[in-house]
């Protein structure tokens, strides 16, 4: 029995299910992998939608979408109470998910000219499936937004490596793969003081590569029709790496975020006529009649400049200026606030030219993706369109259209269900279903209380948490020193009662903490209740991102 | 609301300007009654120049208006060819790949930046083109593009002059040295600097051969064998063996020039370009016999010992050699004033206006192979245009249009506080503040990490 199989089997002995421990541990499987979500609105594709509907959902697949549709015996009942389910999101390009090199590629070289080709940022056979990690931050972060899907790629400059369509969300990493080897990455940066360590370089380096890659896999094709009296090819990992590129049956991705950064993208693959997608585009929208033409799939970036905000320090170092100048600088702010408004309305312009983008998240701060999807709506782009970008469009370019994208029977069981209208500044994501498996989101209701309530929460509580093991009972005592509170938790299966740390009640509104620690892992629990009289209702919160209903009802006193 | 009506024009305004990758905007405009500096054929007064669709397609008296055309009324104005700069880093993002010695692979026209201010303020001192030179760092330097400032495209191949022949970036003395002693590599000395050169064409003239002798078998049917490895680097050091590669190079002394004279001689090179020869006076005879060109300073030197002899006389000893010789600018500070630093060699070499204004037009557009387009005004040659108020050679001289391929890109009338086409929202920009820093050498920009452990051992 190893370490990991035995802190879990001491858990299931405790008052709370190891699932609630965080994803990471994905030990337990659910007892069902039948889902029913009901009286939910169903966006089943941009413009497709059906009002009050059930999903269906059975060992990953969607298998039934309408009205009036049998709920299974087996089902887990999601009761989606008018919320909005739309197809999982899918983002074009991320490092959401990869691990991070431990050691940045910047030793000295003796002769700068002549680096290693790891050194110069050139592994294209690298595969971004060795560096998955399942439980990593980022990809959580745009799974709790409804990203159920990204194209990942490795770190590195020139040729990190080749990317990877994948789940956000697996048992391992092999499990999260949808497409291995799904384009080849590159970004059009120099190494660190060897060469290639400009543009330039880089692009001259970029032609070679290619040119003796089409070069030596063509030799190799006469060598494999006859190997008689023939030299032997000599083995190259970089250039096999670069075959499938020359081939056309496998695209390169650029991260391509500046108008001039897609410029060389475009040249390059005018001289060498490669499949490119042009990914985490920013401010391409002069050229995108020219994008057009080149046949370039596109994914923009979902990250957005800051949007101009009064800067009172500079209007009061301003009061000294001359009018000119006063002028001069409100002319130069006008047209900042112009410019940020054009890259909120690049979408737009995208959609108007009939372009059929994605979008990407690679460069984007993850809180502000919801506010800057609103920003780009606000400026233009259309709700329908801006969903198409975040599923269908993105399902089309990545080739997933038939696996992805829309809520029709038979896809994969990727949804977003969030409780209002998606764009919606209100909305909050409740639910992200990946790959059939139930992300339920922690959603911390602004529960205001009543400030001027009075409640006494001193005694005990019986408790009653239900999660998707079942239910659980428990004890929860408190106690008041002066105005503090302080209290217990005990009861279930837990083997000894634990301190609550941090109790507070503000109004009726009550709130504690405690942490519980088997071997090595600790695990922090927070708790927070409405007290209505002899009853509460809440939430507790285990690690990260699970939680629970929790309920109580104070016992009698003896 | 409004702001919706405004995204929409914006977006459709967005729709029609684009145009398609490479490709050149050219317009119609009639030049009236201005006094024609034509450069090659004398001057005309009270003279009418027409650009029909990019080209000049006449030069005379009482030219009709073509329909729907721009006009320009030049009377007492002075109408001279669009300034030509043989030596410039603007509108470049990069400049050296100073990591080898030999880098000709390399390409400015892949590092262009149509967005640069720096092209705006150019051609408000009339200047229409530039040679985007790669720096020089290393011995064999970049490819470098000749461009046409077409200041308001999104489209940076917009920039490259269509069909201007491939020029190359060479460096001789302590810039490419410096580089070998850094990283304890050749060249580290003038002696490495022409070893290397010479060791580099060797290579490439077997390179050369194989794959002359591979595409010869492979011509034969049925053959079957390996091909050569191929080398951007070695293929472009073919291309300038076979002459289709104009050869610019960095140079100051008197000794490094006669070497690379040498050095051309032995390989076959025939077109080759000194940039800045301060020294070009000692040995304009040898220059000139070589059939070699030279693009030199007005009067900037010193500024390192290497530059010590040098002399406001350079240009006209050079001219009255026979040698091509052009004034260039190396700054995008002097590329605003090349006809003051044209006026310059005037004032002390005793130049004719026309010998002087050559300096800074057709001279730099032979330089670069394109003195058939460029460079003077005359019927069929691109429609690139500066006008002045007052002669350009005086001191008074004042750019009022700069025009290229018929379309007006720069008017004083029209030049507005922010000529900027793409804004950087990121980007913090201070009212009335602008670099007063001196103008500096760009040569050596994007290396100051290269020499890092340079001056930490001089430390």
């Amino acid at each position: 029995m190893n370490m990991r199989s035995r802190i879990v089997s001491i858990l299931l002995t405790l008052l709370l299910p190891l699932s609630v421990l965080g994803q990471d541990e994905q030990v337990l499987a659910p007892v069902t992998r039948t889902y029913a979500i009901t009286n939910v609105n169903i966006v089943q594709a941009p413009g497709r939608k059906i009002d009050m509907g059930t999903i269906i959902i059975k060992d990953g697949l969607i298998r039934a979408v309408g009205k009036g549709i049998a709920i299974p015996a087996d089902a887990i009942v999601v009761k989606a109470d008018s919320m909005y389910a739309y197809a999982g999101f899918i983002d074009g390009l991320t490092r959401a998910g990869v691990n991070k090199p431990k050691e940045e590629n910047r030793d000295r070289v003796k002769d700068p000219g002549n680096p290693t080709p790891e050194r110069a940022g050139i592994t294209p056979w690298n595969d971004v499936r060795f560096s998955l990690n399942p439980s990593d931050k980022g990809l959580e972060e745009i799974r709790n937004l409804g990203f159920t899907t990204a194209q990942v790629v490795p770190y590195g400059n020139l040729f990190p490596g080749q990317a990877a369509v994948i789940l956000s969300g697996g048992k391992g990493a092999d499990d999260m793969v949808l497409i291995g080897k799904s384009s080849l990455y590159s970004e059009l940066t120099g190494a660190n003081n060897v060469y290639p360590a400009t543009l330039l370089g880089v692009m001259a380096k970029w032609r070679e590569l290619y040119r003796q890659a089409a070069i030596s896999k063509s030799y190799e094709a006469m060598y494999a029709s006859n190997r008689s009296g023939l030299e032997r090819p000599v083995s190259d990992r970089n250039l096999e790496a670069l075959y499938p590129v020359v081939d056309q049956r496998m695209p390169v991705i650029f991260k391509s975020e500046r108008l001039l950064d897609v410029n060389h993208v475009l040249t390059l693959k005018k001289d060498l006529g490669f499949s490119a997608v042009l990914a985490d585009v920013k401010d391409a929208w002069p050229i995108i009649n020219t994008i057009k033409a080149s046949g370039a799939k596109t994914f923009l970036s979902i990250d957005l400049p800051e949007e101009v905000k009064k800067d009172e320090k500079k209007d009061k170092k301003d009061e000294g200026l001359n009018a000119a100048a006063k002028a001069e600088n409100e002319g130069l702010e006008k047209r900042k606030a112009e410019a940020v408004q054009q890259y909120a309305a690049q979408a737009a312009a995208f959609q108007k030219a009939g372009v059929v983008f994605g979008f990407s998240t690679m460069s984007a701060k993850t809180k502000d993706i919801p506010a800057n999807l609103r920003r780009m709506i606000a400026a233009g782009l259309t709700e329908d369109a801006a969903l198409a970008a975040l599923t269908t469009n993105p399902a089309q370019l990545l080739g997933l259209s038939d696996r992805l994208g829309t809520i029709d029977n038979g896809k994969m069981a990727n949804l977003v269900i969030s409780d209002k209208s998606y764009f919606n500044e209100k909305a909050k994501v409740r639910y992200v279903f990946v790959d059939g498996v139930m992300f339920k989101m922690d959603v911390k209701e602004t529960k205001k209380g009543d400030p001027n309530a009075k409640v006494d929460i001193e005694g005990t509580w019986s408790t009653v948490t239900e999660t998707q093991q079942g239910r659980a009972d428990g004890k929860l005592t408190f106690k008041k020193d002066g105005s503090n509170y302080s209290g217990k938790i005990s009861g279930g299966r837990l083997p000894s009662p634990i301190d609550l740390t941090d109790v507070s009640l503000d109004g009726n509104v009550l709130t504690f903490k405690y942490s519980m620690t088997f071997g090595s892992n600790t695990i922090a629990v927070s708790g927070e209740v409405t007290v209505d009289g002899d009853s509460f209702k809440g939430t507790v919160s285990f690690g990260q991102n699970r939680t629970a209903p929790i309920e109580g009802t104070k016992d009698p006193k003896n | 609301m409004k702001i919706m009506k405004n995204i929409t024009i914006l977006i459709a305004a967005i729709c029609i300007s684009a145009s398609g990758f490479g490709q050149v905007e050219k317009g119609t405009v009639l030049i009236k009654n201005g006094t024609v500096l034509t450069v090659t054929k004398g001057t005309l007064a009270n003279t009418d120049v027409l650009i029909k669709d990019g080209k000049i397609s006449q030069i005379g008296k009482s030219i009709a208006l073509p329909q729907g055309a721009k006009e320009i009324d030049a009377t007492g104005l002075f109408v001279m060819p669009g300034i030509i700069d043989a030596h410039s880093h603007i509108a470049l993002d990069q400049i050296n790949e100073g990591t080898n010695a030999i880098t000709p692979e390399v390409f400015t026209g892949d590092a262009l930046n149509p967005f640069q201010m720096s092209i705006y303020r150019a051609l408000a001192g009339g200047c229409s083109m530039s040679h985007a030179l790669h720096g020089s760092a290393n011995s064999i330097g970049g490819q470098s593009q000749t461009i046409k400032h077409r200041w308001g495209t999104y489209d940076a191949e917009a920039l490259k002059m269509e069909g201007a022949p491939r020029t190359i970036k060479f460096a001789l003395g302590e810039n490419p040295t410096g580089h070998g002693r850094r990283d304890g590599v050749q060249p580290q000395t003038r002696m490495g600097v022409e070893f290397v050169i010479r060791k580099a064409f060797s290579e490439a003239r077997e390179y050369d051969a194989k794959w002359e002798a591979y595409n010869k078998a492979k011509a034969v049917k049925g053959f079957r064998g390996a091909p050569p490895t191929y080398s951007l680097r070695l293929q472009t050091l073919v291309d300038i063996l076979k002459g289709n590669i104009i050869l610019h190079c960095h140079s100051y002394r008197a000794d490094e020039i006669q070497m690379l004279l040498k050095v051309t001689r032995d390989f076959g090179i025939k077109r080759v370009v000194f940039q800045h020869t301060n020294e070009g006076f000692k040995v304009a005879p040898e220059i000139a016999a070589a059939g070699a060109m030279a693009s030199v300073f007005a009067d900037w030197w010193q500024y390192k010992l290497e530059v010590y002899w040098s002399t406001p006389y350079n240009a006209a000893i050079l001219v009255r050699n026979g040698v091509v010789t052009s004034i260039n600018s190396d700054s995008p500070d002097l590329i605003r004033h090349l006809y003051h630093e044209a006026g310059k060699t005037q004032k002390y070499g005793g130049l004719s206006d026309d010998e002087t204004l050559s300096l800074i037009t057709i001279n730099p557009a032979r330089q670069l192979g394109v003195e058939a387009r460029v460079g003077s005004i005359e019927t069929g040659k691109d429609g690139d245009i500066a006008i002045f108020k007052n002669h350009p050679l005086s001191i008074y001289g004042v750019p009022q249009y700069t025009i290229v391929d018929g379309i007006v890109r720069f008017d004083r009338e029209k030049d507005a506080a922010d000529m900027r086409i793409m804004v950087d929202p990121r980007q913090t920009v201070d009212a009335t503040l602008y670099e007063t820093g001196h103008a500096h050498d760009f040569c050596m920009q994007d290396t100051a990490g290269l020499f890092e452990s340079m001056e930490n051992e001089n430390k």
